[in-house]
């Protein structure tokens, strides 16, 4: 009797969000890496480059004001509340600016993430509402050392584990960062670009 | 004492306006100069660049595109920050006012050499204040680690002036919030600035 083939796991649909201005950066690297990975697992990716597709990040008045009325709220960002309900995986590439996400992807959050979509107000409380995603990752680097980060709470780590982790309760969430970024040599960023590859290949 | 106000909400009649008002009649009573950054009504771009970023360690030329803003924060020797808290942090539109505007040179002396590290460059921000009003309660944000309010008072406050006055106060569960609680706040918001500008 031979033993039982490992199973390859289901194929699945991700959406890919990458926030980078600049296509031959170390980021767009990560980012290829990222979507060249999944498909290789016969994965299909939504690639949504949000620097490429000119995405607004800017919560206007208007949105505001509609902003607990679901399900009209959507309809400013229809599109990309369509892909991100698709999705059973969601990966981030961003790089940390100034303790955060750039502003283009918390402005996914602000804009996408409305109610009834990400999550439902019940009496209050926040329900999660993206239990479609079991794969939760973000791939990220840093231009100050952990150390640096960590003394400021190290807050996208936490934006990303916990505050986006809180509405979609993924069966498997992976934080990857390369630290010290302003001092990282060839061979930090080599090794970094397959560490994120291996990752991926078993996410 | 001068101070630069970084004001962030889409809504003219919204509470953090009432917010905002509170902040310039302590600085009118007290006789601080002060400057307005309203970053919704002056439609800030927050998106930083391809361009930017490719110039962004070049500090001849880095700040030219937020030529006005990096003036105003080498001209204040305090910082006020009144926004929404949005997903436990700031607003896009924020966000990218510090993507933008603490550039290399301006917030940050970048490394020089081996071993060197990142320097602060916001050493004459003496008053760091915080003003916000969150969605989720006081618990809620704390479990998530309250990625925001560290992003300013730990993540800013590292590059500003060593034991940097800091003042806080959110105002939380805002989707509840009462007349009286609103009130109480912004009692807060005064009170702190007292302590800020003591």
């Amino acid at each position: 009797m031979t033993p039982a083939p490992t199973v390859p796991s289901t194929p699945q649909h991700a959406l890919v969000l990458a926030a980078h201005p600049v296509p031959d950066s170390y980021n767009q690297a990560l980012h290829a890496r990222v979507v060249e990975t999944l498909k290789g697992r016969g994965w299909s990716v939504d690639d949504c480059d949000l620097y490429a597709e000119g995405f607004s990040p800017v919560l206007t008045e208007q949105e505001r004001r509609n902003y607990h009325e679901t399900p009209d709220n959507v309809t400013p960002v229809k599109d990309y509340v369509d892909r991100l309900r698709a999705a059973d995986a969601l990966v981030m590439v961003f790089p940390v600016w100034n303790f955060g996400y750039p502003a283009m992807l918390k402005g996914f959050l602000d804009r996408v993430f409305l109610p009834g979509v990400s999550f439902k107000l019940d009496d209050g409380k926040v329900v999660p509402n993206l239990t479609r995603i079991r794969r939760l990752a973000a791939v990220t680097t840093y231009g100050g050392t952990r150390m640096r980060a960590m003394l400021c709470g190290d807050p996208p780590r936490k934006c990303v584990t916990r505050a986006v982790w809180h509405v979609c309760r993924p069966r498997t969430t992976k934080y990857l960062a390369l630290y010290g970024m302003n001092k990282a040599d060839d061979a930090k960023r080599r090794s970094f670009l397959s560490h994120v590859g291996e990752q991926l290949r078993t996410f | 004492m001068r101070a630069l106000i970084i004001f962030c909400h889409p809504k003219k009649d919204s509470f953090n306006a009432a917010v905002l008002d509170t902040v310039t009649d302590h600085l009118d009573k007290v006789g601080v100069e002060y400057r307005l950054r309203d970053l919704y009504r002056s439609n800030f771009m927050p998106v930083l660049t391809a361009h930017e970023l490719d110039c962004y360690l070049d500090e001849t030329c880095n700040a030219d595109p937020v030529a006005q803003d990096v003036a105003d924060v080498q001209w204040a020797d305090a910082l006020i920050f009144i926004y929404p808290t949005w997903w436990y942090g700031l607003p896009a539109m924020l966000k990218g006012w510090l993507d933008r505007v603490l550039l290399p040179g301006v917030a940050f002396i970048m490394p020089k050499g081996e071993g060197d590290n990142i320097q602060p460059g916001l050493t004459h921000i003496k008053r760091l204040g915080v003003f916000t009003t969150c969605g989720a309660s006081w618990w809620l944000t704390t479990l998530i680690g309250a990625p925001g309010r560290r992003m300013l008072t730990r993540g800013v406050r590292a590059i500003c002036a060593k034991r940097c006055r800091t003042v806080f106060a959110a105002h939380y569960l805002m989707d509840s919030s009462t007349d009286a609680s609103r009130t109480r706040y912004l009692r807060t918001v005064a009170a702190r600035m007292e302590r800020l500008t003591a």
